[in-house]
């Protein structure tokens, strides 16, 4: 079936009233999912599976995958608004979003990641529409070494993550490794760092960490004065909400950059939507003209990392509809409702399904523009959550952010982790060390580490397997300029000062 | 149609507010919500196996109650066999246990709760295997495989599983019975197993049946062998490791059900007693059939010899293969 | 402790952190039969943190030190104490009346606003995040 005649079957099967029900409900819970920290699509996924049996397979998929990119939506939410990152994939926005908000622009920042998402996620489908097989074909020349490199050039981020130093940059990253370690090696069963800790076997789940970090260590830092008496700055009038003519332009390259990664990182089963918004964010701010703006409210750094972790949805659908490979958590649980539902995904799903694969496409078109005008309306009023008093906000933050890592394992022992991550995040704030090297150490470290003795236990211990493949040493070739930049910057104003 | 919508919508409301089916609470049976404990995540091989059972449960009118999943992964099964070891007495809980709760104490000290900790209900599938290669690659059989090899001992690479995991206790078997050589390539994830064995980075993978069946089905996989005492009625065609000319054992990876320790005997009765008219069911065998599975029913009494059986056999493969085994 | 140089102390946690993690890791297997072992990927990210900690106290020892302000720090560790003890009474008396207290504790002592004040917003909070918690998205609280 060509792609024309596919996608209009698509829509028809799309806009039967049932399927457009199904998918308002996907993207509406999706988006309530991913403004609570915390739950996330798969374990939403996972609590409604009985209920689709009583469906319709197409309304089914539907449901559930308009759950999956709609938390995406809204995800950033409470990241831009609270410091509270809603999903996993939203830590980024955290740090130009809040930033935002604190300036007052948190209408602006919201609008942005709304659009943003809009843009990406079409963007994904159209992806997923039109190069869906060949891409496929194309991410399995992605092996370990690749995966190596990939996540070698995620960590080189760091250096444009880094504050005023770069060492405690540095080791706020290889913390955030070592964090990433705790608990049992998978290859070997080994326990590492557990401290004879049960619940530590399964290591310490990266929302704890986030959740902890970022929003516990600013309510703590808030807590330092009492001048509570004056909330957030939240200008009056619709205008100021939302995003100006220049927040948009400023935001051309990285709604483009930001699709684009995201999907082909989205792509690579091994990969996932955090690093793609890490990555993203990183390219944003390495071409960026004003990089110093960066950390400090640029509305590009909330726009890219938005983008790519939305499109990331369409890419990762790919090995899912067209190998049955699932590449994340969610995708996994999708591939079993189809299982469970009696279809066999595989090579062959796409064309022996035509129906259910062009009416999931055409509904994530729909779905998209849901989501836009499901969103953008609300952003006014979300940033009215700012208006509120400190000494009701902070609990409030407190409260959403114990609920949210509990709601994850439904374990009081994360709980008390999450506090004691909330106070090493106000330490490291008092000391001057950054905060995102270490979640970046964290989302990239078990991924590095198992590519790492993936790569060797395939060269028999020969690391030349990194360089001799040609995708493998492109990438790390890159991860080395983007190591150079800040010594390129700096050699810069050094020629610049001489020339004064 | 509009009223299915609306009862479909009313039934996702319910459950989403958490209103649970009123329960029968009379003589030996769950009064509240059964919690079904297993260690992967959402998706995984147990989770799945969990869900589908909940519904037809559910469907065949077996339980009174309804039957939530709850993931507790990591441990290779050890914080789920912990976390029902602490729910001790409890006769609303059970577990689904896989042979890695059997291997993973075996390797890991801090392990505190074995298999035998718990109360034994009932064995339910044994998951046969296929050994499969890429359909362009040279090797037309087992043999074939074997003896490239053998010519080139540790070049030739397998993807799988964790060390303790029955793709790695095939291979030690194989390496073993015939002397040849070739590396393991520890994939955590089930996909990149398979992505790895596609995009020829790996030469030969052990991979369940209805995995690799669509593979197969699509010409991008082969199978060499079976990993089965006779063949699949799904592979009429592949011999199995014994047809192959290789005496090994096989090695298939069980399922089953587990509930906490220290809980009365009537309870034990009526779990033993709901999954063994389970296991007669039709949409069971039915399931059974869609995922090639084997029907592996025993019930609570045979299911405690066979912990100690297979146990044992665990441990004298994976000592050979050079695992440390702690107990 | 002398509030002398934040960067000499941190640096020297860290640098025990290294060593903690570098006899650990040394205690695991560098490679094993089918490749690197457990203790491969610790140990070189362990002798990373040690050089580079070491390189943080060097710089701290030559530089003029940057005063960190501590003031205030005694007011963040009290609401990180409440907050532990608070996680303490989700054990005993579940979340809603953990969660109140901790509120209370907040708006009280912290902020020093009014007792009835205080009273309210906790109930508030924690009314309402058991509505929207458990009865509306079926989240179970601690």
């Amino acid at each position: 079936m060509d792609i024309l005649s596919g996608l209009m079957h698509g829509f028809a099967v799309a806009l039967e009233p049932a399927n457009l029900f199904w998918c308002f409900v996907g993207v509406l819970l999706g988006t309530v999912v991913g403004v609570m920290p915390g739950l996330g699509p798969p374990a939403t996924i996972a609590m409604l599976l009985p209920l689709t049996f009583l469906m319709d397979p197409a309304g089914a998929m539907i449901m559930l995958a308009g759950i999956y990119y709609g938390a995406k939506y809204g995800g950033s939410t409470t990241s831009i608004l609270l410091n509270v990152p809603g999903e996993s994939a939203s830590v980024v926005t955290c740090l130009d979003g809040y930033a935002m908000a604190r300036k007052g622009r948190a209408g602006a920042a919201l609008g942005i990641a709304a659009i943003a998402s809009f843009v990406a996620g079409t963007v994904g489908v159209v992806g997923l529409m039109l190069v869906a097989p060949p891409l496929a074909r194309l991410a399995l020349a992605f092996s370990s070494p690749e995966y190596f490199s990939l996540m070698a050039l995620g960590l080189a981020m760091v250096v444009l993550l880094a504050g005023r130093s770069m060492l405690k940059a540095l080791l706020a990253m290889l913390v955030g490794l070592w964090i990433s370690g705790i608990g049992t090696d998978p290859f070997s069963t080994t326990s590492r760092f557990t401290f004879g800790q049960l619940e530590l076997l399964s290591g310490i789940d990266f929302v704890v960490v986030a959740i902890g970090v970022f929003a516990l260590g600013e309510v703590l830092a808030c807590m330092e004065t009492r001048a509570e008496g004056k909330a957030l700055p939240v200008p009056r009038g619709l205008r100021n909400l939302l995003p100006t003519v220049q927040d948009l332009k400023d935001c051309r390259f990285a709604f483009v950059q930001g699709s684009v990664l995201g999907f082909l990182i989205g792509v690579l089963p091994g990969a996932g939507s955090t690093i793609a918004s890490f990555i993203s964010y990183g390219v944003e701010k390495a071409v960026s003209r004003r990089p110093q703006e960066f950390g400090k409210g640029a509305v590009e750094g909330v726009a890219a990392p938005e983008g790519a972790n939305n499109s990331e949805t369409g890419g990762a659908l790919v090995p899912l509809l067209t190998l049955g490979i699932p590449g994340s958590g969610t995708t996994a649980i999708l591939l079993a409702a189809l299982v469970l539902w009696g279809f066999k995904p595989g090579p062959l799903f796409i064309s022996e399904n035509p129906g259910l694969f062009w009416g999931l496409v055409a509904s994530m078109y729909i779905g998209n523009v849901m989501l836009l005008v499901l969103n953008l309306p609300l952003v006014p009023l979300f940033a009215q959550v700012l208006r509120t008093p400190g000494y009701v906000l902070y609990p409030l933050i407190l409260g959403i952010s114990i609920v949210g890592v509990y709601s994850v394992s439904g374990s009081l022992f994360d709980v008390s982790l999450v506090v004691g991550f909330g106070l090493l995040g106000y330490l490291m704030r008092k000391l001057d060390y950054p905060a995102a090297p270490l979640i970046l150490g964290l989302v990239l470290g078990g991924g590095m580490e198992r590519a790492l003795r993936q790569s060797l236990m395939m060269s028999q211990g020969d690391l030349a397997i990194l360089v001799t493949r040609p995708i493998c040493a492109a990438l790390l070739a890159v991860a080395v300029l983007i190591l150079l930049i800040p010594l390129f910057n700096k050699l810069n104003a050094w020629r610049l000062q001489a020339l004064e | 149609m509009k009223s299915r919508i609306v009862t479909a919508a009313v039934a996702a409301l319910a459950a989403l507010g958490g209103l649970h089916t009123p329960a029968w609470a009379q003589g030996f049976k769950p009064t509240r919500p059964v919690e079904a404990v297993v260690h992967t995540g959402p998706g995984g091989g147990s989770d799945v196996l969990a869900r589908a059972v909940a519904l037809m449960l559910e469907k065949e009118k077996l339980l009174p109650v309804r039957m939530q999943v709850v993931n507790k992964p990591g441990g290779g099964g050890a914080v789920a066999a912990a976390y029902l070891a602490e729910k001790k007495g409890d006769q609303n809980t059970i577990g689904f246990f896989t042979g890695v709760w059997l291997t993973g104490p075996l390797t890991s000290s801090e392990a505190k709760v074995t298999l035998r900790d718990l109360t034994p209900i009932a064995r339910l599938v044994l998951e046969p295997a296929v050994i499969a290669v890429k359909s362009d690659a040279p090797y037309k059989s087992l043999p074939d495989f074997i003896a490239a090899a053998k010519k080139s001992p540790g070049q030739l690479k397998q993807s799988g599983g964790s060390v303790t995991s029955r793709d790695n206790i095939v291979r030690q078997l194989l390496q073993k019975h015939t002397g040849a050589r070739w590396a393991y390539i520890s994939y955590p994830g089930g996909g990149e197993r398979i992505a790895a064995l596609l995009g020829g980075h790996v030469d030969m993978m052990v991979i369940e049946p209805a995995e690799a069946g669509e593979h197969i089905r699509a010409g991008s996989m082969r199978v060499l062998a079976q990993v089965t005492d006779k063949r699949l009625p799904g592979f009429p065609n592949a011999p199995t490791l014994k047809e192959a000319g290789f005496d090994v054992p096989s090695v298939p990876q069980v399922r089953g059900v587990v509930a906490p320790p220290a809980i009365p005997k009537e309870n034990v009765a009526y779990w033993d007693d709901v999954f063994q008219k389970l296991a007669k069911t039709a949409s069971w065998q039915k399931f059974l059939a869609d995922n090639q599975f084997e029907d592996g029913y025993q019930n609570a009494a045979d299911l405690a010899k066979f912990y100690d059986e297979f146990t044992g056999r665990m441990r004298g493969i994976l000592q050979e293969a050079g695992v440390k085994v702690v107990r | 402790m002398k509030a002398r140089n934040a960067d000499l102390w941190s640096g020297l946690a860290l640098a025990a952190l290294a060593a903690y993690i570098i006899t650990q890791a040394s205690g695991w297997d560098y490679s094993g039969p089918d490749g690197p072992g457990a203790g491969f990927f610790p140990l070189w990210y362990g002798i990373a943190m040690l050089v580079l900690a070491a390189a943080l106290v060097a710089s701290s020892l030559l530089r003029e030190p940057e005063r960190v302000n501590w003031r205030g720090a005694g007011r963040a560790l009290a609401v990180s104490a409440a907050l532990a003890v608070s996680v303490l009474l989700f054990k005993l008396a579940g979340f809603v009346v953990g969660f109140a207290a901790l509120a209370f504790f907040v708006v009280w002592v912290m902020y020093r606003r009014p007792w009835p004040l205080a009273a309210a917003v906790a109930i508030g909070l924690a009314g309402g995040f058991y509505l929207v918690f458990p009865l509306l998205l079926g989240v179970n609280l601690p």
